[in-house]
């Protein structure tokens, strides 16, 4: 394999950048559809009826409640159906902040719309609550399975809150969360059926339909279709694994037509081995090394969740792929200086830019920190990049610093932003690329900012979430 | 077994068990349509006197449910007898009034249909009819004041006491 590495040279392979307006096109799309409910609410006679009376109100309330918690849901299934459009504008570690917000914000709505409906359906028929709701749940129409789907929708919530999430295994967790795709579904008829907005109006329930529609159709093609039409096409499999210092391993795959997949420098895969058991969990991995011919690499850092597996794989095992994800590519690099800050494992994908962007010799600073030199992968191959192309490459291997710094410990006597400074001089005027476990990175970042570098040069992916 | 399996199992198995719930595959309100075409009178307005010294006899005025016609019948301002207003189709389904009338006056309404696809509809109905109907019987004319909560109903309600209120050649 070193062969193929020693063969390698920096491959062109820019895809276009994700143009801005897509990301104001996702937003617009949410904030109507948010719009949308709402009008309908107030269409409805939802203002009125909230100043009607109090059960009155509470009803109008909890219907207010039920629409915007059943659109936020949509749209989190639309977020989580990996939609390009979405994907590349906004990566995958916004998204899941976003995801878990949204979630967590539609649940709560999703309570209040229960106890503000059976409190107000039982206020207007003069009624105990109990009794009431126990009517609503046996003799509405769609009311069961409206139950049926809350009760899933705890299910998920209840083993997403961190202290559960912790304790359970990561493949449990999963496939319970994907009992919230069957609550969002089961939701729908007592939407379509009892919801005052819907049943009095067939524009309405036309518009909830093609909503529904959507979100399933964005889940069907880009988190069904789409991964199994690459994995099929590209035959993706184990060619090789080789260790690159302690814990860390990087394997070499092997597929068809690899340059047909539309992959960047910077960007990571999930990974299912087909090695047995735990297959189905799939890893997120960047590629340390873009596609060349029919191989591709990646590199792997065992932290303790299943990655420590890739050291047995053998040559010829079947891989799963979805992606490629991630926007720690150079398609916002706009020519000039680049300064790389990577630490650990955090390297990959760092490495994997610095053969695709042409930068100039002596314009590209790499600042590769590790633990001790036994911990510094890919030697042979920043040497070659330094000679060929012109790479600075410094080294910082020390333990870590006392104080929270990118710096390591014989270096804290210097600010962060010093040490930058005298590192890589025109820092100010480059793109900074910055990969490393959390902390380091807010570190390395409160560096980069102190230093002067503009939030907008700053490339960072997120990859602990 | 594997536990994989005995979740996909028992997941379809609960579905199954749901769908075959009476309200999981109903529809909207159950029997609405079955109730919009029911046979209790017909669509328009009707009158039909009791007094022999005054009306003549009975008549109805055709049209369309929900316009509320005037009778093309003899019936009598100073009379006595019942008239029917025309269907008022809502949302929620046809209200229809009947009121008697006794020497001009409104003595009765009584709502022959309301809307009651659901459980929803018959608890509303519960309180806001009797509402309307003291409100119809003091006010003698269909200026009466929603009913808070039934604001369909109550739309519909007023639209039918008109209608038996222009029959019965009221005022």
């Amino acid at each position: 394999m070193t062969a193929a590495v020693a063969d390698r040279r920096p491959v062109r392979r820019l895809l276009p950048s994700a143009p801005a307006w897509w990301g104001d096109a996702a937003g617009t799309a949410a904030a109507l559809s948010l719009l949308v409910v709402a009008a309908l609410w107030t269409a409805d006679r939802g203002v009125q009826e909230l100043l009607g009376g109090l059960a009155t109100g509470l009803t109008s309330l909890g219907r207010l409640a039920g629409l915007v918690s059943a659109d936020l849901m949509l749209i989190q299934v639309v977020l989580m159906a990996r939609v390009p459009l979405i994907e590349r504008r906004f990566g995958q570690d916004r998204i899941a902040r976003w995801h878990r917000l949204a979630g967590f914000t539609s649940f709560h709505l999703l309570l209040a719309h229960v106890a503000l409906t059976a409190l107000g359906y039982a206020g207007t028929a003069r009624r105990g609550v109990l009794a009431e709701t126990w009517d609503l749940v046996v003799t509405y129409p769609g009311m069961l399975l409206a139950t049926a789907a809350l009760a899933l929708l705890v299910l998920v919530v209840a083993t997403s809150v961190r202290a559960a999430r912790r304790r359970l295994r990561y493949e449990s967790w999963h496939l319970l969360h994907l009992y919230a795709y069957l609550g969002v579904a089961l939701a729908l008829p007592h939407q379509l059926w009892a919801g005052a907005d819907f049943v009095g109006s067939a524009a309405a329930r036309a518009y909830w339909w093609t909503v529904y529609l959507l979100a399933l159709a964005s889940v069907l093609v880009y988190r069904l279709g789409l991964p199994a039409w690459r994995s099929l096409r590209h035959r993706i499999e184990v060619a090789a694994v080789v260790p690159e210092a302690p814990g860390i391993t990087s394997v070499w795959l092997r597929g068809r037509d690899l340059h047909r997949l539309p992959v960047r420098a910077g960007q990571f895969l999930l990974w299912r081995f087909l090695d047995g058991p735990g297959w189905s969990r799939a890893h997120p991995y960047s590629l340390s090394a873009p596609p060349n011919g029919d191989l591709m690499r990646i590199t792997v850092k065992d932290l303790g969740d299943g990655s420590a597996r890739v050291v047995a794989l053998r040559p010829g095992t079947k891989v799963l792929v979805e992606g490629p994800y991630g926007r720690l590519t150079g398609e916002h690099w706009r020519g000039g200086g680049i300064t790389m800050l990577a630490c650990g494992v955090g390297i990959t994908p760092l490495l994997a830019l610095l053969w695709e962007l042409p930068y100039a010799p002596g314009e590209a600073v790499l600042l590769y920190r590790a633990r001790t030199p036994a911990d510094l992968a890919f030697r042979a191959e920043l040497d070659q990049l330094a000679a060929e192309r012109g790479l600075v490459v410094h080294h910082l291997v020390g333990p870590r610093a006392a104080r929270p710094s990118w710096l390591p410990a014989y270096a804290e006597g210097m600010s962060d932003a010093e040490a930058l400074r005298r590192l890589s001089p025109g820092i100010a005027a480059h793109d900074v690329f910055l990969c490393g476990p959390d902390g380091w990175v807010d570190a390395a970042r409160a560096a980069t900012r102190a230093a002067g570098v503009p939030d907008a040069r700053t490339h960072h992916e997120c990859f602990a979430w | 077994m594997r536990r994989i399996t005995l979740w996909l199992l028992s997941t379809v198995a609960a579905l199954v068990l749901l769908f075959s719930y009476k309200t999981s595959t109903m529809g909207p309100g159950g029997d609405t349509s079955a109730i919009t075409s029911g046979s209790d009178g017909s669509a328009g307005s009707s009158w039909t006197a009791t007094d022999d010294g005054s009306g003549t006899g009975s008549g109805s005025s055709g049209g369309s449910s929900g316009g509320s016609s005037s009778g093309s019948s003899g019936g009598s301002a100073s009379g006595s007898g019942t008239a029917t207003g025309s269907v008022a189709q809502t949302r929620w389904g046809p209200v229809q009034v009947k009121i008697t009338v006794s020497g001009g006056k409104i003595t009765d309404v009584i709502a022959v249909r309301v809307p009651d696809g659901n459980r929803r509809d018959q608890e509303i109905n519960d309180y806001a009819v009797p509402i309307l109907r003291q409100e119809a019987l003091a006010a003698q004319s269909a200026r009466i004041d929603t009913v808070s909560g039934a604001t369909v109903t109550s739309d519909g309600y007023r639209e039918s006491l008109q209608a038996a209120i222009d029959a019965a050649h009221l005022k």
